[in-house]
């Protein structure tokens, strides 16, 4: 009876707030996209092109697949480096991760295109 | 003896985190999103009615997570703010009252999140923010309000380091610019508001947390807590 005691109580203390593993891991995503969104200085997207390739490549979270929108922003930062055609194969990808996606994506393939 | 594990049981069922106890369960306060089972947002650029000119950016780069964290797809910002510029539609006051169906049709969204933040003051001693934020995420089929939130936030900047030791926050605090302090105080807002939206489509709890408790409408809450 002691034992179930004590395993309630250890279950209870595991099953706070710090614990859930969480869908997808963001890396310092919100800083950097914070300082592109001020600055979109050369410093500012190189670091959150360096936060967008952690985010697909080393992705510790549940799904054990990029978060939404992820490709397709990285994708559009390429695009407007110069880097068309790596930039559009990301914004495919995200179609093919979230089909959803493809309304806008084919929107924006569309803007570049003109 | 067999009382107290009962009462242990249910207390470990009750210890969830963000539920502020309302006693209004998610399939009531939010019915909307568990009739049309809404998949993609898109976030409207905040619409900033307080007196600091950079709230409106705090706020626009930390809203995606939480509702993608959720379980929802969220049209991703950097993209979006492109297009709304491009379609002349970056003024989301203009569309607050307005019918939605253009985002469903140049975006594919089912739901478009406002958010109004009315103020951002901080405190000319001390280290604290005090924020008031609205929330309203409307549907983009039948311009519905699927979920509303106002929260009075009061952050305090100091305590943010709290778990980590002296020389870390030393080294923290020397790195810690202005910036970095206030996109923390937005994302907080955010987080913890959106801690009780219901989970989206990616979310193993999708459609199975109806029946648990609902945040209270209006709160005020101090954070980090």
């Amino acid at each position: 009876m002691k034992k179930l005691l004590c395993l309630t109580i250890v279950a209870f203390v595991i099953n706070s707030c710090s614990s859930p593993k969480s869908l997808y891991s963001w890396e310092k995503y919100g800083q950097a996209s914070y300082n592109y969104l001020k600055k979109a200085d050369e410093k500012s997207i190189e670091q959150i092109i360096e936060q967008y390739r952690k985010i697909i490549y080393k992705q510790k979270g549940t799904r054990g697949m990029a978060p939404p929108g992820i490709h397709a922003d990285y994708g559009f930062i390429l695009i407007q480096q110069g880097k068309l055609k790596e930039g559009k194969e990301s914004l495919m990808r995200e179609t093919v991760l979230y089909p959803e996606s493809k309304i806008f994506i084919d929107r924006i393939l569309t803007l570049i295109e003109q | 003896m067999k009382k107290i594990i009962y009462i242990l049981i249910a207390s470990l069922f009750l210890n969830s985190c963000g539920s502020t106890g309302t006693g209004v369960l998610k399939s009531t306060a939010y019915s909307g999103i568990y009739q049309e089972k809404p998949l993609s947002l898109l976030i409207m650029p905040p619409i900033n009615r307080s007196t600091d000119v950079q709230a409106k950016e705090f706020f626009h780069t930390t809203l995606n997570v939480p509702i993608i964290n959720a379980g929802y797809y969220v049209i991703p910002p950097f993209l979006s703010m492109e297009i709304l510029k491009k379609e002349s539609a970056y003024d989301s006051e203009m569309f607050v009252d307005q019918p939605l169906e253009i985002f469903q049709k140049v975006f594919g969204a089912d739901m478009a999140l406002f958010t109004i933040i009315n103020k951002w003051d901080k405190s000319s001693v001390g280290s604290k923010v005090m924020v008031e934020v609205e929330y309203v995420i409307k549907s983009t089929h039948t311009n519905e309000v699927l979920y509303s939130r106002t929260g009075s936030v009061i952050y305090n900047t100091a305590v943010r380091n709290q778990n980590s030791g002296l020389l870390m926050n030393m080294l923290l605090s020397a790195v810690n610019t202005a910036a970095t302090k206030y996109v923390d105080v937005a994302r907080a807002c955010n987080n913890y508001t959106f801690s009780d939206l219901p989970a989206g489509k990616y979310n193993l709890q999708y459609g199975l947390d109806g029946e648990t408790p609902a945040g209270r409408k209006k709160f005020t809450v101090k954070l980090p807590n």
